[in-house]
């Protein structure tokens, strides 16, 4: 768990720093839309970006304008700060507006802070559908980043390569959804902060080292006793969160304990193995595209709002907490949706709008959170 | 909302009020000043209008024109299609649907009502739509929230991969009033032949779309009138544009909102042609005895907005312009990327040209025009990668003998806050003064007129422009 | 003598206080002071001695508010939301509404009859919007709240202000000032922006049954009637107490609720 919590808590981690003393490279991306199982196949550390242990925007907000997003405002401000200097590249994607020009305000301040913009850098085209020329622009997409790493890196991604890599891949997801199995029974084993911090983990340390910790850890969760009757169990929804401390909030004072969630940097297609046979692009193309629950993707909220009640149903949760990052517009606007249908249903939910990580407003959340627990008392 | 706002529907209370206001002319000018008083709030708009002439005239005619359709549309037996304003609506025309344009919508009642389009706004908001989110499409789709408007029957837009507020605000719209949506997405690039197959394969997949909300079949030859009224179109506007680059520019400032909000609304429509064939005769009169369009009639400065403009009450932006003798160069929603034209060619694949000879050319016409509308054209990728934000502002402030540059919008405009800084270092080291104005386009209630204006009027100041 | 107690330190001010079979016997409100504790400690002895009671007699005390949890003699702290809520209910029986604008947010509720709170919403922007915002433009306009309030019913033409951000009304202001707008003009647009603001909150958790509004902001006139006209609906007004007092008499009924054994049993 130790791992975990490193992994999860520190943008310059062990696992990296060890990787990189081995002499490997490491790419960094921004979106779940990346199929990470090809830099894993190129021997490249894979990691997602994150803006934790930021302190201060004075960089972020240089190059940003003001109603942006602090998430990637932070990736920023620690990029400026030298705090990715281990990465090898970068990929952006157009996960969302704020998010995708990450391509030009990392690049702008490359010009006025030396050497913080990795060599490679690449712009990734997720389109937003999944009809067949969609589906069909994101295959050669994956195909052009291939070739892209290939030329870079000087290396050779054959299909063989990649099938081993959706192999180890799969094993992880394997063990996330046993994990996201043995959170939901009726008996909690295991904090929501603790699986949140392996979930993290998982996008940030090399595949077979994270496999192998999460496979003890798994035993180890058999043995713990259950956690103190009584508490409310809770799902955690909404923006893109990385914050181990944010499910800490919801679960301090042992009032709650979340046993759900659907973030971005959570377990949400961990029940979905990419076929390791077959057409290995087509195969992530059809899971990283085809299989993606998120508001990006626009026209698909039955599916979003389907998938919720699956997995509320499956943990029992007594209340959903839905939170958005100040201008996250695609998650605002959903929750708000969420809440209308899910209230209708009976199923209780808060809605807060909030600043990301380091940023947050602790007191301000905690209090909502607080009211809401004392609501579904 | 107010519970009056409830009595009347919001489409209704227009469409009324431009019926008047269009009619108001046809008086003796001693009728149309007993008018007046009878729309006190609605005076100083009706008077920039009937006063800039039959130009003026012919925008409330436009309209009036616009608002009837919407409320007569069902019993007509025709849908309906909420739209926006990047998407062309000469499909709908050819495919006998009425398009609504919610952008516009917002921009008319924040234009002609004292309390703009705030109790709308807000009402969006405790639907669901976040504060932040574009108040361009929040102010409509309000009144649609609370059903103050004749329904419509399904959504078209085109901003997922451009605008995220825009898409979202669509896709809520979808499902908040349970209507079928369909948007076209477009990808990063523009002008390869990837992205340019992209465009027609899901311009296809729309089509369908629609065939299958109207239960009609696309008629080609329907499609290749509309088309040929495009390219009518197109050769106007070519014209105005040509003269818009003269010093000084015979164009008014208001000229440049009725050429994109004519091609909003009508394109492809006789309408719009014959609003282009005045501006377009106005302008060669003036031309011919070297005349300012503005109303001091002594043009000091050249004003290129690098985004959109300002639509508050009573259109003060746009007579802060006239009144200062501040030629309106236009912006990035006024200029049109035809091919052969001057700033077109300057910028490899960003044109677009209208073949009507087959269904398949046709097709590809449309789907390729549709790509390079505002927004949609210009922001879809980086702003310093080729063709896009940057080189096409340079491109047009050059055209147009641009002095300085102004970005305006609305908080809600993420993508375009996102680089806008580094979009105006840019543009500075190449020589424009550009201000970045912090207000929202459609609600006061972010900036007031005030400050917006103060602010202006320092940047012009400390810049020595003015 | 067997009593109960709720102390609400907020941001702005900090109120206590003390009751006997579900009546006021004491009550007390201060400005709040730096620390928490001190503002606890002088409102709380200011009900005491109102009530004539000591320290000793307190069997059960709730704290409140953002200094809930620096309060030493309290048994336990809950959200203002929930006291709010209850507090709501004992002042108007009828209650299903509450709105509650504070010194640093505002709060639009939903109570079932016992004063449980079934939904709520909360402000998420900064300033505009809370007492606090009123409390810098009355500054601005050199005039105390009270005769703030006043001026939407005297106002012939209320300004638009910049109304997401405090800073930015306040320059607005200033400006209008400086241009020579009439004051009343000027103060029925500060009232009407609070307003708005409001309204959208309450909207969003769709009202119902009678409104009443707590906390310090439920005194200007002109908010109140502003925001009346935008919901379409009157708000209650009550006499058994003063409405800031809410979150603290809210304390202090789930004080007894705990008492009694009807409190909560999980936490």
């Amino acid at each position: 768990m130790d791992t975990f919590y490193d992994a999860a808590t520190r943008v310059r981690n062990k696992p990296i720093l060890k990787w990189k003393e081995e002499g490997r490279s490491v790419v960094g991306y921004t979106c779940s839309y990346v199929p990470a199982e090809i830099f894993h196949a190129a021997d490249i550390l894979p990691i997602r970006l994150r803006g934790i242990e930021t302190d201060g925007m004075d960089i972020g907000d240089t190059y940003y304008g003001p109603f942006i997003c602090s998430f990637p405002k932070c990736i920023l401000q620690l990029a400026g700060k030298g705090m990715f200097d281990f990465l090898d590249g970068a990929v952006i994607t157009p996960g969302c507006d704020a998010m995708r020009r990450l391509d030009e305000c990392w690049r702008k301040a490359g010009e006025d802070y030396e050497g913080i913009l990795p060599s490679y850098f690449y712009y990734f085209d997720v389109p937003h559908k999944t009809e067949p020329h969609g589906m069909q622009w994101f295959v050669k997409e994956i195909r052009n980043l291939i070739d892209s790493v290939e030329r870079h890196f000087d290396v050779r991604i054959t299909d063989e390569k990649l099938k081993t890599a959706i192999r180890a891949y799969n094993q992880g997801r394997k063990l996330l959804q046993t994990v996201e199995d043995l959170r939901s029974q009726a008996e909690i084993k295991v904090s929501g902060t603790d699986v949140f911090a392996a979930t993290v983990a998982s996008t940030v340390m090399p595949r077979g080292e994270f496999t192998a910790d999460l496979e003890k850890w798994i035993q180890s969760i058999k043995q713990n006793k259950p956690l103190k009757n009584g508490q409310k169990r809770l799902m955690l929804v909404g923006s893109i969160s990385d914050e181990i401390d944010l499910v800490e909030l919801v679960e301090k004072d042992n009032h709650a304990v979340v046993v759900a969630e659907n973030l971005c940097f959570g377990a949400r297609y961990e029940s979905n193995q990419i076929p390791e046979n077959g057409n290995p692009v087509q195969a992530l193309a059809e899971h990283y595209l085809g299989k993606s629950v998120c508001p990006r993707m626009y026209g698909k909220y039955k599916e979003r709002l389907g998938f919720l009640k699956d997995k509320i149903e499956c943990a029992g949760v007594d209340g959903v907490i839905m939170q958005n990052i100040r201008f996250c517009d695609l998650h605002g606007a959903e929750n708000a949706l969420f809440e209308r249908d899910l209230e209708a249903m009976g199923i209780p939910c808060l809605r807060i709008e909030r600043e990301y990580g380091p940023l947050i407003e602790t007191g301000r959340i905690k209090l909502r959170i607080n009211a809401f627990l004392e609501r579904i008392s | 909302m107010r519970p009056e706002m409830r009595e009347y529907n919001y489409d209704w209370l227009m469409g009324s009020m431009l019926h008047a206001a269009s009619r108001v002319s046809n008086g003796t000018p001693k009728e149309t000043e007993l008018t007046y008083r009878y729309i006190p709030y609605f005076k100083n708009v009706a008077q920039s209008f009937i006063g800039a002439g039959e130009i003026g005239i012919q925008i409330l005619k436009l309209f009036d024109r616009y608002y009837e359709n919407i409320l007569t549309a069902h019993e007509r037996g025709q849908k309906i299609a909420a739209s926006t304003f990047c998407f062309s609506p000469s499909i709908f025309y050819a495919m006998d649907i009425v398009p609504i344009c919610m952008e516009l919508l917002t921009a008319l009642g924040n234009i002609v009502w004292r309390r703009g389009m705030f109790d709308y706004m807000d009402y969006g908001v405790e639907a669901g739509l976040p504060e932040t989110s574009c108040s361009s499409q929040r102010g409509a789709l309000g009144a649609y929230f609370a059903g103050l408007c004749e329904p419509i029957d399904f959504i078209v837009c085109d901003t997922p991969g451009v605008c995220d507020t825009n898409a979202n605000a669509f896709a809520f719209t979808a499902t908040f009033l349970d209507k079928p949506y369909y948007a076209l997405n477009y990808p990063q690039v523009l002008g390869d032949d990837r992205s340019q197959n992209y465009h027609v394969e899901d311009y296809k997949e729309l089509v369908r779309f629609m065939e299958a909300q109207t239960g009609n079949k696309l008629d080609y030859d329907r499609l290749g009138e509309v088309l040929q009224e495009v390219e009518k179109q197109d050769a106007l506007i070519a014209d105005i544009e040509d003269m818009h680059t003269l010093k000084p520019t015979p164009l008014a400032p208001i000229h440049n909102i009725a050429l994109y909000a004519g091609k909003f609304t009508f394109s492809g429509n006789k309408e719009y042609t014959r609003l282009l064939e005045m501006i377009a005769d106005s302008a060669k009169k003036r031309v011919k005895i070297g005349a300012s369009g503005l109303k001091t009639g002594d043009e000091k400065l050249r004003v290129y907005m690098i985004y959109i403009d300002h639509y508050t009450l009573d259109m003060n932006f746009w007579n802060w312009f006239d009144e200062n003798s501040v030629a309106h160069m236009g912006g990035m929603l006024s200029h049109h990327f035809r091919d052969n034209i001057e700033y077109t060619e300057a910028l490899e694949g960003i044109s677009y040209g209208v073949d009507t000879s087959s269904p398949e050319s046709m097709f590809n016409s449309i789907a390729q025009m549709n790509a390079r509308l505002p927004m949609v054209r210009s922001i879809r990728g980086p702003y310093d990668q080729p063709n896009m934000w940057l080189e096409e502002t340079l491109a047009l402030a050059k055209n147009f003998r641009a002095d300085c540059l102004i970005y305006n919008g609305t908080p809600g405009c993420r993508n375009t806050w996102a680089n806008v800084k580094l979009m105006v270092r840019d543009l500075e080291k190449h020589g424009y003064p550009t201000h970045i104005m912090n207000d929202d386009a459609f609600d006061d209630r972010v900036e007031s007129w005030v400050a917006t204006r103060e602010r202006l009027e320092e940047f012009f100041q400390v810049r020595g422009l003015l | 003598m067997s009593i109960v107690a709720g102390c609400d330190v907020g941001s702005l001010t900090s109120k206590a206080v003390v009751m006997k079979n579900e009546k006021i016997v004491g009550s007390h409100i201060i400005k709040s002071k730096p620390r928490p504790q001190d503002s606890a400690d002088a409102a709380m002895a200011g009900a005491l001695s109102a009530a004539g009671a000591g320290p000793d007699d307190i069997e059960y005390c709730i704290g409140t508010g953002y200094g809930r949890d620096k309060i030493l003699f309290v048994k336990e702290a809950r959200s203002e939301i929930s006291c709010h809520g209850k507090g709501a209910r004992w002042l108007l029986p009828s209650v299903q509404t509450v709105i509650d604008i504070g010194g640093q947010d505002c709060k639009a509720m939903k109570i079932d009859g016992d004063g449980n709170v079934t939904r709520f919403l909360a402000n998420d922007k900064c300033a505009s919007g809370t007492g606090r915002f009123l409390e810098v433009m009355a500054k601005v306009l050199n005039i105390d709240i009270d005769a703030m309030g006043r001026f939407s019913a005297k106002a012939r033409s209320p300004v638009t202000l910049a109304a997401t951000c405090t800073v930015w009304a306040q320059a607005d202001v200033i400006k209008y000032i400086n241009s020579g707008v009439a004051l009343e003009d000027i103060g029925a647009g500060i009232n009407t922006a609070m307003a708005q603001r409001v309204a959208m909150l309450v909207n969003a958790v769709r009202p119902e049954g009678d409104i009443l509004m707590t906390g310090g902001v439920a005194k200007n006139v002109g908010v109140v009637s502003t925001l009346e006209k935008l919901l379409g609906r009157k708000i209650k007004k009550t006499r058994k107490a003063d409405p800031q007092m809410a979150g603290a008499i809210g304390a202090a009924l789930l004080s007894m609720e705990q008492l009694n054994g009807n409190g909560r049993k999980d936490t």
